[in-house]
């Protein structure tokens, strides 16, 4: 049972299509890597696997459950904009959460404000600073208990420390209770530490699904000459040329050819290649 | 979930209950200063009857003008609660929680929204109709200390009378409050929730006002010619009222201005006495003048009417908003 999958998912706002065709499995226990650029589909597919959006074409199911309006007693959600009551201190919105919930963690929530700075619980939501408030945030989300974590741009706004302090609750979480978190961000290197398991969507659609690892062995960087490219093998993802030399990025390339010199791309690199390549489609 | 409704609520409820200690004592202070004027002024007699003294002379003159502005102010402050509770309850409860967003807070956690939205409308509502009871029952009570000095002398179907008695307060700050919560989800906007809701409740309030009279059963009076017709009129609403040809037959409006017009002078062009006018009418297709009207004892039965458009527009308003809160994203 997955925690979450899509089938042909597709989801219409008006005239245009933020999400198309998208099928993709989410194994148990894995943090996967939400990326891709701006307007890609990444919130839409997280609200929507959170329940608040429903797909115009396919569908979405967490823990085998089609999202229907409704957000699966397994999930929680940290939602970009961090919707918390910002006229209550922390220890009433604990309350209120809880209030909300039939499952209810009050110690796994102590334990998550608890962490690292620490947040007063006494000090209006207003009042704390944007990385509290993020921690507060997940606190309240991980208070659900939940087996599947989706998390929209959880480091975005935050200072290296309070980044730090972020992904660092997200591991602790992963490492305790084994639980499946998706988190979208544009922090690549941040995300690199925590996460095994990549989605890359662009343009509404799925390019990338598959471990770290594994789709990083899959590809090559390539650097060479510019004048000769049919000695290189495998699927060109994208390439820049300048004047003296070639960098391809491929899929699936073998051993380097004579003259060229291959490395295994980072992830950054192979996220950039493959957005690059996407963003030239479009532009074509 | 009633508790996280209620601390989301807390700053309204403070200020109905302000509200409320408030107008309270103002009215107990108001009519107990009142009741002392009446009392030095020893017109007691006139508060339940109309004796010669209570129409003209300076005591009752004095009386009027000194308490009238207080008691209409007192009337207007009970008709304008309904706008107030739309404007300021109903407008900003849903509309507050879209605009920033933490409606996904909710919607995210085990609770249904049909629950969510629910216990937000009752502990918004209900202790706004308490509140709008409570200084309706006092400011009626306080009318009744002036009786028939006051404003009650105008009849039941007087504007500021018809819409602070009975269940029409209740009624119209129920539509005021579905009003509010409706405009507030489709528009997603606070401040736009709000305008709409005071121009929309006040047009629809001021538009209905004169159409409830006419959906009750009426009676009708018919006099002869030159007959008075004031039996009709008095605290009653009047509904319709013209001339009968001598078939018992509606005479339009323009027929009737012109035949009585006609009936002034003879053929000949000299000007006929109030006597000759009078019977020139019959022959001249004049036959009778009738009035149909609602009965002043009749007036619960309008307060009905009213209550039950008004509470069924209600009714609608919820459901809508139920229904564009379920397809909320």
């Amino acid at each position: 049972m997955n925690p979450l999958s899509a089938t042909a998912v597709g989801k219409r706002y008006r005239t245009r299509w933020a999400l198309r065709e998208c099928s993709f499995a989410v194994p148990e226990g894995k943090v996967v890597a939400l990326v891709g650029p701006n307007g890609a589909g990444k919130s839409t597919l997280l609200r929507m696997a959170a329940g608040l959006v429903r797909p115009t074409t396919g569908e979405l199911r967490t823990f085998d459950t089609p999202t229907d309006g409704r957000t699966h007693p397994d999930v929680s959600f940290l939602a970009q904009d961090r919707p918390l009551y910002r006229d209550l201190t922390v220890r009433e919105l604990t309350r209120a959460c809880a209030a909300m919930n039939d499952r209810w963690s009050a110690d796994r929530v102590r334990e998550v404000l608890g962490l690292l700075a620490g947040v007063d619980r006494d000090a209006k939501v207003d009042t704390l600073s944007a990385g509290a408030r993020t921690q507060v945030a997940i606190a309240m989300a991980l208070g659900r208990l939940p087996r599947l974590l989706l998390l929209d741009e959880p480091l975005s706004d935050l200072d290296p420390l309070a980044r730090d302090e972020t992904l660092r609750i997200i591991m602790t979480e992963v490492a305790d209770r084994g639980t499946t978190v998706v988190v979208s961000s544009h922090l690549l290197s941040d995300l690199r530490e925590v996460c095994d398991h990549l989605l890359l969507v662009d343009g509404g659609r799925v390019q990338v699904d598959g471990d770290i690892e594994e789709v990083l062995a899959e590809h090559r960087v390539l650097v060479g000459p510019v004048a000769d490219e049919s000695a290189v093998g495998g699927t060109l993802i994208s390439a820049t040329r300048t004047g003296r030399q070639s960098t391809l990025l491929l899929r699936g390339a073998g051993r380097a050819p004579e003259g060229w010199a291959g490395t295994e791309p980072d992830l950054e690199s192979l996220v950039m290649g493959y957005l690059r390549a996407s963003r030239e489609r479009r532009l074509r | 979930m009633i508790w996280v409704s209620w601390r989301r609520q807390r700053p309204q409820l403070i200020t109905l209950l302000a509200v409320l200690v408030v107008g309270a004592g103002a009215v107990v202070l108001l009519r107990s200063n009142m009741v002392d004027t009446i009392n030095s002024l020893q017109l007691n007699g006139c508060v339940t009857r109309v004796g010669p003294e209570c129409l003209e002379g300076s005591r009752a003159g004095d009386f009027r003008g000194a308490w009238t502005t207080e008691l209409n102010l007192g009337q207007a402050a009970i008709l304008a609660l309904p706008a107030l509770i739309g404007v300021f309850i109903g407008a900003p409860l849903f509309a507050r929680e879209l605009e920033q967003g933490t409606h996904v807070l909710a919607f995210t956690q085990s609770v249904s929204r049909t629950r969510w939205m629910s216990s937000k409308l009752v502990v918004a509502l209900a202790p706004a109709l308490v509140v709008l009871i409570a200084l309706q029952s006092l400011v009626s009570w306080w009318l009744s200390a002036a009786g028939l000095l006051g404003p009650r002398s105008s009849g039941s179907f007087h504007f500021l009378n018809f819409g602070i008695e009975h269940a029409s307060p209740v009624a119209h700050a129920l539509f005021a409050f579905a009003l509010g919560t409706f405009v507030g989800v489709v528009s997603r906007r606070t401040l736009v929730a709000m305008t709409v809701t005071l121009s929309a409740f006040t047009v629809v309030r001021f538009a209905l006002s004169d159409v409830v009279g006419r959906l009750v059963p009426t009676q009708r009076l018919e006099v002869a010619a030159g007959e008075s017709l004031a039996e009709s009129r008095g605290g009653n609403l009047a509904v319709e009222s013209g001339w009968l040809d001598a078939a018992g037959q509606r005479v339009s409006t323009d027929r009737a201005d012109a035949l009585a017009q006609a009936c002034k002078t003879t053929a000949a062009g000299v000007r006929r006495t109030q006597e000759e006018w009078l019977a020139c009418l019959p022959r001249s297709g004049l036959a009778k003048q009738y009035a149909t009207f609602v009965p002043e004892g009749h007036a619960w039965q309008v307060h009905l009417v009213d209550a039950s458009i008004f509470g069924g527009l209600a009714v609608l308003l919820l459901a809508g908003t139920a229904w564009v809160l379920r397809r909320q994203s």
